[in-house]
């Protein structure tokens, strides 16, 4: 596809979407890899607090708000929980027996923190987590957008130690500070000015250049021998040169020009539909402009209170946390189960907003090369273990749809650890065999294109997926 | 490097059974000695003395002992002698003119695997039939006998090895390489004077097959490596720089008086004598007390604020009220949210001790917390080590820590608006102590705190007035620029700078300046691309174009940067800049003068710890899980140092590595090794009796955990650690997919682990590597996974004896060590040469130096093998002064 058609069939789709983007020589940025016919792999993470609820089969609330479904791979049924993303069950896997091994007898308010990257980072005491999953992505396919990844979360900021509010830690496992506010987000996308980032990479260049000429006048001094070594060193400085170049075609890029009127970026999290929204039709944005294909969004913190706690007034419930401690009251179930359902709903919203807009390059929709993962570190009560996982897409990167994939042994039925509500839970015994799902987690970054067959210090990928 | 076929051989000339008993002369006493028979066995000391006998690096002349070692030679002849007709009777049919199964024609095969172009083939024939895959099972006419199979794989395991061996050595490899991480962070650290952890953000470094991690040809460059160094470099020298006027600190006091006042009035507000009744709380409680009025009140926490008149640094009159911190206790203090974000925090805690009883230790560590809402905590020591607290009670003195901000866990919500997540920030001080008198137990008493940040001993900083100096002509940027900047890359080169160089860099300067406020914003961010410069970031050794020098040595500067490279991990400092600018550094005297500072000074304690870790590869303590005691852990890794250190420090000989009568241990290592009692947390000699089954470093509780499988000995790891280690003569690796030993086996599970290792290693495909690792391994069965010594398993006797390949048998321990110590002297003395010369030199070391090996060997044995001696002799030698 040559550069022109490309920009025109992308400017023309983005006119029938109602957001008026003007994409000027966009496409014609292309300094090293990839090719620029090549159509993005995208990776979304959504994460929410608390688990889900899983009554016991003699409750008579198992019936219908037990959120993990029911039956076999293909034939499964979706309980009310999840039934809201029925219309999608062809572009959407749903996981069970899946864990990070290190985390199985932790609390479950302390575990937002390594979902993503499962780090034993333990519940007390010194600290230390490691690099996420959309991190060792954003490494690979930073480079390719103006920002290699995008980090939301309802609270913003990094949050504390075993109470995260970000789901994105970077190589040396520090965490990165996610953004909450949508005006901040837009105006980061598309509407930042480039001056300081200008001004460091003018001084960068100079300090290069001068790299260079100094490596140089060393290098006669070498014998031929090591000249060969050092040039190892000036590589990396002309490989840096050519990052900064590329670094400097974005700041000369026009930015994306988004229409506003139809975003509501005022919107506060006690708004919560419009705030939920807006958040995901941001991430939506960033992926369709391509400025983007990484991003993580995080609901809120793990143990309630601040912004996130305000999320289930979208279903006229009140206090998201204390959803979970009330599953015993009269129609605590029920509760919990329609603000899962919800969450369901608006990860199924933006699924569907993907799946509607075809892929610029041609290739499927933007949902076939985009993997949205949707989960939580915990399932039941505190209970870091059978983590509640939903895929959506990824048709074009190997991903089949359409199935429940249970995975482990001895809890078939998904009623271990069911039905607690006392801390005796999730301090219990583990008693049936999980997988490890940083092993999902090297299928998705095998799929990606990251060349890696660990993660986390788990070798291997999942198998059925 | 010793070959095994060529080291076999040299058993065999050199191997005397201990069972005949010699009259032998031993050289230095003069004393004639007679060997005991097997009941008796001579003492370890004896086995020292007869063992240095016997060196061939004493006896024979130089030229004799370097041609010992000669570049291994293929073994054809043994090839077309045994090999070739076994695999033309059991093999040709297949791969043979007839059919070629696989392409593979073993009549065409190049039987010298050294230098024939058929290495890989050989590799896959090895695969095949040491795992007896080949000849196939359903062609019994050319089925392999086991004898022959041996015989085969034996040869090739041999020659493959050798070929390997050969490959590896045969390049010559430079010593031009760059910093190590480690070596960049002390670098960075001596530069700048800034006593923190700054590298953090490198990768780990690789270690080379001899385990060192400077090894020149390891030490990749990357983009990413790149960029680190640019951000690490920016960040460090922002931190060694300040702007502006002196910061207005945040200061908290503690003083117990004050505590006591306040608690008593609060009381004496809601009930009258509640304290008082306190008064007879038992002695060993954590408390406030009055050493006057014997009034006491229970004191564990404290919310405290920042006081705004308060100024740091006083020493107010001291007071009978303290705070009585036994041991394990601690004061916990909430700080709230007032600590600045950067800069360092000042904690000086005037305290006693209770009692003086020499056997007791009291030290103070500092633990920093936040607890932000339920379940989401963290704590963190942020102390590097340890205070002890010495003073006694009547006469409290200070003693201080200083903590980075910056470096730490901090709460992130302590600039929150709204009071959830929590806010505030815990300080706790902890005593950590041996307290164990039930009368008069120790105490310790603290009378007065004081938590002041950002703290400056002056202003600006002293790392800020080392780069940017007095100087007359501060107020001319130009001047002033080239000054600072001759100044800063003489220490960053190592070496004089020319004008041309500093113009290069005031250009970069003359581009900055625009964009900053000040001069020395502008100048930050040039010095920082001096950081990135391959000078700093390489150990260079420039071609020379002064014909009246040799090409093949070094310069006196870069001399001195490897020298301190060895004996600092890092770079030369003034004193070393300037003899070597003098051409002086390498004059005889001098040079021992430099290496004895050197090795007195602090930074040498890096040589130690990095070059014992590197050697007996420690790092794989790290990856062990089953020692839970903490501060046993931190003794076991401390003890290989810190015996060294001993070593070197007296120059004593290398061979009390093998044996000494003494050993270096703390507290919680000796009960470990249940030695006498003795008290306190810091190493030290102590002398031990044979009855002790330690000394040396073989036995040591790190050595033995780390080659263990996490419940048991491991006598395979221990006995390839000890090859690979100890005497330099490391094994083949095993061949890929060996079959476990299959523990489901009922047949198995009956038999000991000794048994279990014979039964494994009697298949014909494994036994020659086998019969060479696992008797070394054997031996330290009386050893268990945590090192301790032990005389049972499970209700049997151990059974430690083990039978060499040389038909040499090991009793146990005290069998290795003295035969070691009897006949392998010089091996170990040429491994050791070996190990601390490639660690010196930063890269592998090849045949080439083989000579030189062998002549610095025979030097440093007939200088009576000390430690001390081998550092002088090395970086004396041709190897330590040539490119």
């Amino acid at each position: 596809m040559n550069d022109k058609s490309m920009l025109l069939s992308r400017r023309t789709f983005l006119h029938g979407t109602g957001v008026a983007l003007a994409l000027p020589w966009f496409e014609s940025f292309a300094v090293g890899s990839p090719t620029k016919d090549e159509t993005p792999k995208r990776f979304v993470s959504v994460y929410h607090p608390d688990g889900v609820g899983l009554p016991l089969k003699s409750d008579p609330a198992w019936e219908d708000w037990s959120w993990f479904p029911r039956g076999g791979e293909t034939d499964f049924k979706l309980t009310k929980v999840l039934d809201v993303l029925e219309p999608l069950r062809s572009d959407i896997t749903i996981y069970s027996g899946l864990s990070h091994p290190a985390a199985r007898r932790v609390h479950g308010h302390s575990n937002a923190d390594q979902y993503l990257t499962g780090a034993p980072i333990g519940g007390e005491g010194p600290y230390r987590n490691t690099i996420s999953l959309d991190q060792v992505y954003a490494e690979h396919a930073g480079d390719f957008t103006r920002h290699s990844s995008l980090v939301l979360s309802t609270n913003g900021g990094v949050g504390g130690p075993r109470g995260a509010q970000t789901q994105s830690f970077n190589r040396e496992g520090r965490p990165i500070p996610a953004m909450n506010k949508p005006k901040q987000i837009f105006d980061m996308l598309f509407v930042t000015s480039g001056k300081d980032a200008a001004e460091r990479l003018a001084r960068s260049k100079s300090a290069l250049d001068l790299l260079i000429d100094n490596t140089r006048s060393l290098s006669r001094q070498l014998s031929k021998r090591d000249q060969e070594t050092l040039k190892q060193y000036l590589d990396a400085v002309r490989d840096t040169e050519l990052k900064l170049a590329k670094a400097q075609k974005w700041i000369d890029t026009p930015i994306p020009q988004v229409d506003t009127k139809n975003l509501h970026l005022d919107a506060e999290p006690k708004e919560a539909r419009l705030y939920f929204q807006t958040m995901y039709e941001l991430i939506y944005l960033a992926f369709l402009s391509d400025s983007s294909r990484v991003a993580t969004f995080q609901l809120g913190r793990e143990n309630g209170e601040g912004p996130h706690d305000l999320l289930s007034l979208a279903v006229g419930l009140g206090g998201a946390h204390g959803l979970t401690h009330e599953v015993k009251k009269p129609d605590g179930w029920k509760n919990l189960g329609t603000y899962n359902r919800y969450q369901a709903e608006e990860f199924g919203r933006f699924a569907q907003r993907l799946k509607d807009t075809p892929e610029p390059t041609g290739k499927g929709n933007m949902l076939d090369n985009t993997l949205a993962m949707h989960g939580s570190a915990s399932s039941s009560f505190h209970l870091s273990r059978n983590y509640p996982i939903i895929s959506a897409g990824g048709k074009n990167l190997g991903f089949t749809n359409g199935r429940y994939l249970k995975f482990g042994k001895g809890n078939e039925d998904n009623q271990a650890g069911a039905g607690i509500d006392t801390d005796a839970g999730w301090q219990g015994k583990l008693e049936v065999e999980e997988l490890p799902l940083a092993k999902l987690f090297v299928t998705i970054l095998q799929r990606l294109g990251v060349e890696t067959d660990s993660f986390g210090g788990y070798t291997g990928s999942l198998s059925r997926v | 490097m010793q070959s095994p076929p060529k080291l076999a051989k040299n058993e065999k000339q050199v191997m005397k059974s201990l069972k005949i008993i010699i009259p032998l002369v031993l050289g230095i006493a003069g004393t004639i000695l007679v060997a005991i028979g097997q009941e008796t066995p001579i003492t370890l000391e004896a086995a020292k003395e007869q063992g240095r006998a016997k060196s061939r690096f004493l006896k024979e002349t130089k030229e004799a002992a370097q041609t010992t070692d000669a570049i291994p030679k293929a073994n054809v002849a043994f090839f077309h002698e045994s090999v070739g007709p076994i695999l033309k009777k059991s093999c040709l049919a297949c791969h043979g003119p007839e059919k070629s199964e696989g392409r593979l024609r073993i009549d065409q095969l190049n039987p010298d695997l050294l230098t024939g172009p058929d290495v890989e083939r050989w590799r896959e024939i090895f695969n095949a039939l040491s795992k007896s895959e080949m000849p196939p099972v359903d062609e019994p006419d050319y089925a392999l006998a086991d004898a022959d199979r041996g015989r085969i794989v034996d040869w090739l395991s041999g020659e493959l090895n050798m070929a390997s061996l050969i490959r590896r050595n045969s390049k010559e490899h430079s010593s031009f390489r760059r910093l190590t991480k480690y070596e960049y962070n002390y670098a960075l650290q001596d530069l700048l004077g800034l006593p923190y952890s700054l590298a953090n953000p490198l990768p780990p470094e690789t270690a080379s097959e001899d385990g060192f991690k400077n090894s020149s040809e390891l030490l990749q460059m990357s983009v990413m490596q790149f960029e680190s160094y640019r951000e690490i470099g920016l960040k460090a020298l922002k931190r060694a720089t300040v702007i502006g006027e002196r910061p207005q600190a945040v200061t908290y006091i503690i003083s117990m008086q004050e505590e006591m006042d306040k608690a008593a009035s609060k009381e004496a507000a809601k009930d009258s004598d509640k304290n008082k009744k306190n008064s007879k709380s038992p002695r060993n409680q954590q408390q406030l007390f009055n050493r006057e009025t014997e009034e006491s009140i229970p004191f564990a926490e404290r919310k405290t604020m920042p006081r705004a008149e308060a100024v740091a640094g006083q020493t107010p009159a001291v007071s009978p009220v303290v705070l009585v911190l036994p041991r394990s206790n601690e004061l916990k203090l909430d700080l709230d949210r007032f600590l600045p974000d950067e800069g360092i925090m000042r904690v000086r805690i005037r305290a006693g001790r209770s009692t003086m009883n020499p056997d007791e230790y009291a030290s103070l560590r500092l633990i920093f917390s936040a607890h932000t809402s339920n379940n989401a905590n963290f704590s963190q020591v942020v102390t590097e080590r340890d205070i002890p607290v010495t003073a006694p009670a009547d006469d409290p003195q200070f003693i201080h820590f200083d903590i980075p901000l910056s470096d730490i866990q901090r709460n992130p919500f302590r600039k929150l608006t709204t009071t959830f997540p929590r806010r505030d920030e815990f300080l706790h001080i902890h005593n950590v102590s041996n307290a164990h008198s039930v009368e008069e137990p120790l105490q310790v008493l603290i009378d007065y705190i004081e938590i002041s940040a950002p703290f400056y001993e002056q202003w600006p900083p002293k790392t800020h007035t080392d780069i940017f100096i007095a100087s007359d002509n501060k107020s001319d940027e130009q001047l002033y620029g080239r000054e600072v900047l001759a100044r800063f890359l003489r220490r960053v080169w190592r070496r004089p700078v020319t004008s041309q160089e500093i113009d290069q860099f005031m250009a970069l300067f003359a581009k900055y300046r625009p964009g900053f406020s000040t001069f020395e914003e502008a100048m930050v961010e040039v010095l920082a691309t001096a950081l990135a410069t391959p000078e700093f970031l390489y150990l260079t050794q420039r071609v020379t174009t002064d014909e009246t020098k040799s090409s093949a040595t070094i310069s006196e500067l870069e001399f001195a940067s490897r020298l301190a490279m060895f004996l600092w991990s890092s770079i030369p400092d003034d004193e070393l800049l300037k003899l070597a600018e003098q051409g002086k550094l390498r004059e005889p005297a001098v040079l021992a003068a430099q290496v004895k500072r050197m090795l007195a000074d602090q930074r040498s304690r890096r040589f130690s710890q990095n070059f014992v870790e590197q050697w007996l590869g420690l790092d794989r303590m790290n990856s062990v899980t089953h020692v839970t005691d903490s501060a046993l852990r931190e003794a076991m890794l401390e003890e290989p140092v810190a015996f060294f250190e001993e070593v070197l420090k007296h120059n004593h000989s290398i061979m009390d590595f093998l044996h000494s009568d003494y050993a270096v241990v703390n507290e919680r290592l000796a009960a470990h090794y249940r030695l006498p009692k003795f008290y306190g947390p810091h190493f030290r000699k102590v002398p031990i009796t044979p009855q002790t089954n330690r000394g040396g470093l073989l036995t040591s509780a790190a050595i033995m955990t780390m080659n263990s499988d996490g419940k048991d000995s491991h006598p395979l790891k221990r006995g390839v650690w000890m090859l690979k280690r100890i005497l330099d003569d490391p094994p083949p690796p095993p061949p890929p997919n060996v079959p476990e030993v299959d523990l489901t086996d009922p047949e198995i599970l009956k038999m000991t682990l000794k048994e279990q290792i014979a039964n494994h290693r009697n298949k014909p495909a494994c036994i020659s590597c086998h019969s060479k690792i696992d008797p070394w391994g054997l031996a330290f069965e009386n050893y268990d996974a945590l090192g301790a010594y032990r005389t049972h398993i499970k209700n049997q006797p151990v059974d430690a004896t083990s039978e060499l390949f040389n038909r040499q048998t090991l009793a146990g321990i005290d069998g290795l060590k003295r035969y070691l110590l009897t006949d392998r002297q010089d091996q170990f003395a040429r491994a050791m040469v070996h190990k601390l010369t490639a660690y010196a030199l930063g890269r592998p070391l090849s045949f080439g130096d083989r000579a030189d090996i062998d002549s610095l060997t025979a030097q440093f044995r007939q200088r009576n093998d000390g430690l001390g001696d081998l550092i002088q002799l090395i970086v004396s030698s041709n190897l330590f002064n040539s490119k």
